[in-house]
């Protein structure tokens, strides 16, 4: 057998397709080809799995240690890892838990893999400074309906139909707490890197719909015509002051740009 | 070959987050450190800013498991690309990776999967290998991998094989003294034999680790002290090779920095006895 053909037999060997390499790989004095051969099918499944748990400890404190390995086996099997890095190897795994039967049916997983995989992200995504109020000082009042903003690279925002937020730092310091299952919400998570230090908080589906528009590229009166259209004329412009304001102070917005005078950060 | 600078950094450690602290709070007795490039391939935050703090103050040098210098797929140049970007950030005294495959089809099977020792394949890795090193600039370093099966149609034992890997391409060895033990053990051959067919300048650096010994067969778990055979074999090598830079990996159960600072420790006076010593190994 020539060497790929070789490679693809052995490859098949791991992901439990085929048995026809050991046809071709021999074991020891001790040992024959099928057990020799089975270290290397153990070890890919088991470093996948302990990877997922190491990237994902939310969904695993949630799921428990037995049926996380049943579900991580099963995500692998239908998503073998493309990267050269094992780090990545979870990124299909909210979106399998999201469609995927029997763990569709459970809204949690899918939310918590989602966070934990912000989380993730945040950790490592790329540097940037992050604007502050100040930037917001020089803008003089007539450009404030056209202020535009670049959110920080490691922000990642998404909506959440379970209070996985509130249960994760207590089944990371306790796997053995069992949150409601039953408890669901309406709300998003923002997760985003300050120096070292990875952030995350909730807000609500207004500042949700406001973060998507401006990250979509809208401008600030946009903003206000958006919260105008939730909350009363009167207040709206306040409201949204208050939102630009809110993301400012945390530190998710890379630069302020306003028409006329560019970039303020 | 010439002497490569890699030969006399001295005795280093696998540089792992757990120990990131005690590194730069305190002054380790430790020459060097040995990172896994795929851990420092990304965009920012905590692990390049840490990675580039100790960088400051010590060598490095850049080792890594997803090349796949062995595999049929096409070399992964987005890979390759960020290596190459890496290097160029760390600056570090060589790059290596294993002989090995980890994946076709653009799969990745995250282990270091054996080739068959053919010529098919020598010929295969020693072009692959020229390529890698016209890209990246730079000769790189091969390291042997423990490995559980054997081929049907080797025909080149391991240590001819790697020996002419070096001579055809002018790459170097990554020498892991704990893999030839695995693999001896493993595949019924004489440890020594291995060590004595390697040619001494093609020798960049060593690598010591622990392993599971499971009576018929052995793993290379990367999670235990080295084991006395393996510093046995250690000795037999720096006999041969001389004062080798020489590193300490552990992968899994690691211990405070201090255990591994004293192993390190080991490693020097076995390194200093060796050559005033008989062979005692099998």
């Amino acid at each position: 057998m020539d060497l790929q053909r070789t490679e693809h037999a052995f490859q098949e060997g791991l992901l439990g397709r085929s048995q026809d390499i050991l046809r071709s790989v021999r074991g020891n004095a001790r040992e024959s080809a099928e057990t020799m051969f089975g270290i290397y099918r153990h070890a890919y499944c088991a470093r996948l799995v302990e990877a997922l748990g190491n990237d994902l400890p939310g969904l695993k404190a949630l799921m428990g240690d037995e049926a996380f390995d049943t579900m991580a086996r099963a995500y692998v099997a239908r998503h073998p890892s493309r990267h050269p890095s094992i780090r990545w190897a979870g990124r299909h795994l909210a979106e399998f838990l999201a469609t995927e039967t029997p763990y569709r049916d459970e809204p949690w997983f899918a939310d918590m893999a989602r966070f934990d995989w912000a989380l993730a992200f945040a950790f490592d995504a790329a540097d940037a400074p992050a604007a502050g109020l100040a930037d917001l000082v020089g803008v003089p009042r007539e450009f404030w309906g056209g202020i535009r903003l670049a959110f920080h690279p490691t922000l990642d925002v998404f909506r959440i139909s379970t209070p996985v937020d509130d249960a994760r730092p207590q089944l990371l310091e306790d796997a053995g707490v069992r949150p409601d299952r039953a408890a669901r919400c309406e709300r998003a998570i923002m997760a985003w890197r300050i120096g070292h230090d990875v952030k995350f908080r909730a807000v609500d589906m207004l500042e949700f719909s406001a973060l998507q528009a401006m990250r979509d590229g809208a401008a600030f009166g946009e903003l206000c015509e958006l919260v105008a259209r939730e909350v009363d004329l009167e207040t709206a412009p306040l409201r949204a002051a208050q939102i630009l304001q809110g993301w400012l102070e945390w530190g998710i917005v890379a630069t302020v740009e306003h028409e006329g005078l560019g970039s303020a950060a | 070959m010439t002497e490569h600078a890699v030969r006399s950094l001295g005795f280093g450690l696998g540089l792992r987050p757990q120990h990131y602290p005690a590194i730069l709070d305190g002054a380790p007795a430790v020459d060097w450190f040995e990172i896994l490039s795929e851990n420092y391939m990304v965009e920012g935050g905590r692990p390049l800013a840490k990675l580039m703090a100790i960088r400051e103050r010590y060598p490095m040098v850049m080792h890594g498991v997803s090349l796949s210098i062995g595999s049929t797929d096409p070399l992964d140049m987005d890979y390759l690309a960020r290596l190459k970007a890496l290097a160029a950030r760390v600056e570090p005294t060589i790059v290596s990776d294993h002989l090995c495959w980890t994946g076709v089809a653009g799969l990745n099977m995250h282990d270091l999967l054996p080739l068959p020792l053919t010529e098919e394949a020598l010929a295969h890795v020693c072009a692959r290998v020229d390529q890698v090193q016209s890209f990246l600039g730079r000769e790189i370093a091969l390291e042997n991998a423990s490995t559980y099966v054997t081929f049907a149609n080797d025909a080149i034992p391991e240590w001819e094989f790697l020996a002419e890997i070096a001579r055809r391409t002018g790459c170097r060895l990554l020498l892991d003294v704990n893999n030839v033990y695995v693999s001896a053990f493993n595949h019924d051959f004489r440890a020594t034999d291995y060590i004595d067919a390697i040619p001494r300048e093609a020798v960049a650096y060593i690598h010591l680790a622990g392993h599971e010994h499971n009576k018929t067969y052995i793993i290379d778990t990367h999670d235990h002290p080295v084991a006395d055979g393996v510093w046995q074999l250690y000795a037999h090598a720096i006999r041969r090779f001389g004062a080798v830079a020489t590193m300490i990996e552990r992968d899994d159960k690691i211990p405070p920095l201090g255990e591994l600072t004293a192993e390190l420790a080991q490693a020097r006076r076995v390194a200093a006895d060796a050559p005033r010593q008989p062979a005692q190994v099998a």
